[in-house]
């Protein structure tokens, strides 16, 4: 009976390990194809063929072709080339920023601390896309502007995690031992404070891509992102949505990659919060089985 | 004997939402000498921890002084206060959380000894001799803190502490979170290491007998106050206020209640 139990929580962990596994290679797989969109493209992206107009998939277009006769499945692939590449760049940036600005906000408290933290609670306050689509109507459009908008109302999400982390860390005795060892306040941070709450920061920031992916495709889809032509999965969706009825690939195509994309992501995100779980962490071998011997 | 150690009319104030202030450290004075092991006993929330951390600077006194050697640490900053933390060194309650858990205890005494100016090359072979003089074998380097047992990571804290080679040692309940026969072991060692290079201690304890053994002089704390002080068999066999009088008593009951099973 015990013997049981152990090997099914040993299955379960290594279930778990094996989703890691999957999702990880997935998003290798994703990652290669966009890398290498080019050379994957049957067709070039941006070459117009009116005699070819609208034509359904066949053989020679696998994914039929849009309204300028181009090559779907090629402005696909470029498409989620620029939509991953933007949504990478933009949680780069937001858990680069939210977290160097809990970490700093933790850490030193104050003023500094009340009055980003104030500003974060603004952010969070409203709704991110509707200001999001403010400050991307002020600048002047592109897929660049898009990236700053979602970034400037994102970032609060990874402040108030790292400042969080910051403040349970700071009264640990560790850093109470690193203070006696004469270190000074930057190198508690970078050597003690950071390496102990990137875990929490980094499950955010992998789950968050599928969602950044998601809204700047919103933002295109609205015209405020990506400007025709360069292909990009929300504006092509954009471009093709009179066309739902009669000609409906040249928005499902589209859609498709987005969902494919934003799947795997999110998968993979669960898969690291799974893997990173204290719960599962804690390899004390037997210790909830002697408990329950303990007690029959 | 010339003082290690002089503290004067420390005091420390939290302040409190609704309420006045709370003084958790009221005007307490005292000298640490050379050599001279200072215990200080009182029951819980008494004032202890947060003198301990007045004393090595983690925390910033309301009012009073702190002098180290004569000189005057109390607003020590920058590199006069990683001066005083070479004189000046702390073992925690719990060891086990004194340890940054993604580091091994190995990088863990290296940070001690790398700020303290000791040269890359030489850290390993320093890590190897402290964790020796502490009776651990040179392999606990490698180990993370959650891989060893609470005393081994006591040993370790302590081989920690005495990197830099400090004058004064404060123990916050360094033995509390240990069973008995480790917290034996750890005492000898504590023991050990103020014959063979003179520590003076601050030995923070609530267990009487530890404090009889073990300190030349005790200070008795209630409510952020010394309610008494004096040699530790005055003190402990012939106290002089109620207080005192019901800590000591404390401690032969549970004697009592341990000898007669």
């Amino acid at each position: 009976m015990e013997v049981a139990g152990a090997r099914k929580k040993k299955a379960w962990k290594d279930r778990r390990k094996c989703r890691l596994v999957l999702f990880l290679f997935l998003t290798f797989a994703l990652l290669f194809v966009v890398i290498f969109a080019e050379r994957f493209c049957p067709y070039d992206p941006n070459l117009q063929d009116m005699s070819r107009s609208l034509q359904p998939p066949s053989l020679a277009h696998p994914a039929g072709t849009d309204r300028f006769g181009r090559d779907m499945l090629s402005r696909i692939l470029i498409g989620l080339k620029t939509s991953v590449a933007s949504a990478l760049t933009l949680v780069v940036i937001i858990t680069v920023t939210g977290t160097a600005a809990g970490v700093i906000c933790g850490f030193c408290g104050g003023i500094l601390d009340s009055a980003v933290m104030r500003m974060a609670d603004v952010c969070l306050a409203f709704p991110g896309l509707v200001i999001a689509m403010a400050i991307a109507a002020l600048l002047n459009g592109g897929i660049t502007s898009a990236v700053i908008a979602l970034a400037a109302v994102s970032w609060p999400k990874y402040a108030r995690i790292a400042r969080s982390r910051t403040l349970t860390l700071k009264s640990a005795d560790f850093i109470a031992a690193a203070r006696l060892a004469g270190s000074s306040s930057a190198q508690i941070i970078l050597g003690h404070i950071l390496p102990n709450s990137l875990g929490p920061i980094l499950v955010t920031a992998v789950l968050d891509i599928g969602a950044m992916l998601m809204e700047l495709a919103g933002l295109s889809f609205l015209g405020l992102g990506a400007q025709p032509p360069t292909a990009e999965l929300g504006n092509m969706m954009s471009g093709g949505r009179s066309m739902l009825q009669t000609y409906p690939w040249v928005v499902i195509g589209p859609g498709i990659g987005i969902f494919i994309a934003v799947v795997i992501f999110n998968l993979l995100g669960d898969a690291v919060g799974e893997c990173l779980d204290p719960r599962g962490r804690q390899e004390k071998p037997g210790n909830y089985i002697n408990r329950k011997g303990e007690n029959p | 004997m010339e003082p290690i150690l002089e503290v004067k009319d420390l005091t420390k104030k939290f302040p409190q939402q609704g309420k006045g202030d709370f003084l958790a450290v009221d005007h307490i004075s005292f000298r640490l000498d050379r050599g001279e092991t200072l215990g200080v006993v009182g029951e819980s929330g008494s004032g202890k921890t947060t003198l301990a951390k007045l004393v090595c600077r983690l925390t910033e006194p309301t009012k009073g002084s702190i002098r180290l050697w004569g000189q005057d640490i109390t607003k020590a900053k920058g590199k006069q206060l990683r001066k005083t933390y070479q004189n000046i060194q702390m073992v925690f309650q719990d060891p086990v959380s004194s340890f940054d858990p993604r580091q091994t205890l190995g990088a863990g005494i290296g940070e001690y000894l790398r700020n303290a100016g000791i040269a890359k090359g030489e850290v390993q072979a320093r890590v190897t001799k402290l964790l020796e003089q502490c009776g651990l074998e040179a392999e606990f380097a490698r180990r993370y803190p959650h891989e060893v047992s609470g005393g081994q990571c006591q040993r370790a804290a302590i081989a920690r502490a005495l990197a830099v080679k400090p004058e004064i040692l404060i123990c916050d309940e360094a033995t509390s979170a240990l069973d008995v026969t480790v917290q034996r072991q750890i005492m000898e060692l504590l023991w050990q290491l103020r014959d063979s290079q003179g520590i003076s201690y601050l030995f923070i304890c609530h267990n009487l007998a530890l404090v009889q053994a073990f300190c030349h002089r005790v200070l008795v704390m209630r409510q952020g106050k010394i309610v008494e002080e004096g040699t530790a068999d005055e003190v402990i066999l012939h106290p002089k206020t109620e207080y005192a009088r019901i800590l000591a008593d404390s401690v032969m009951e549970t004697e009592l209640l341990v000898g007669e099973p």
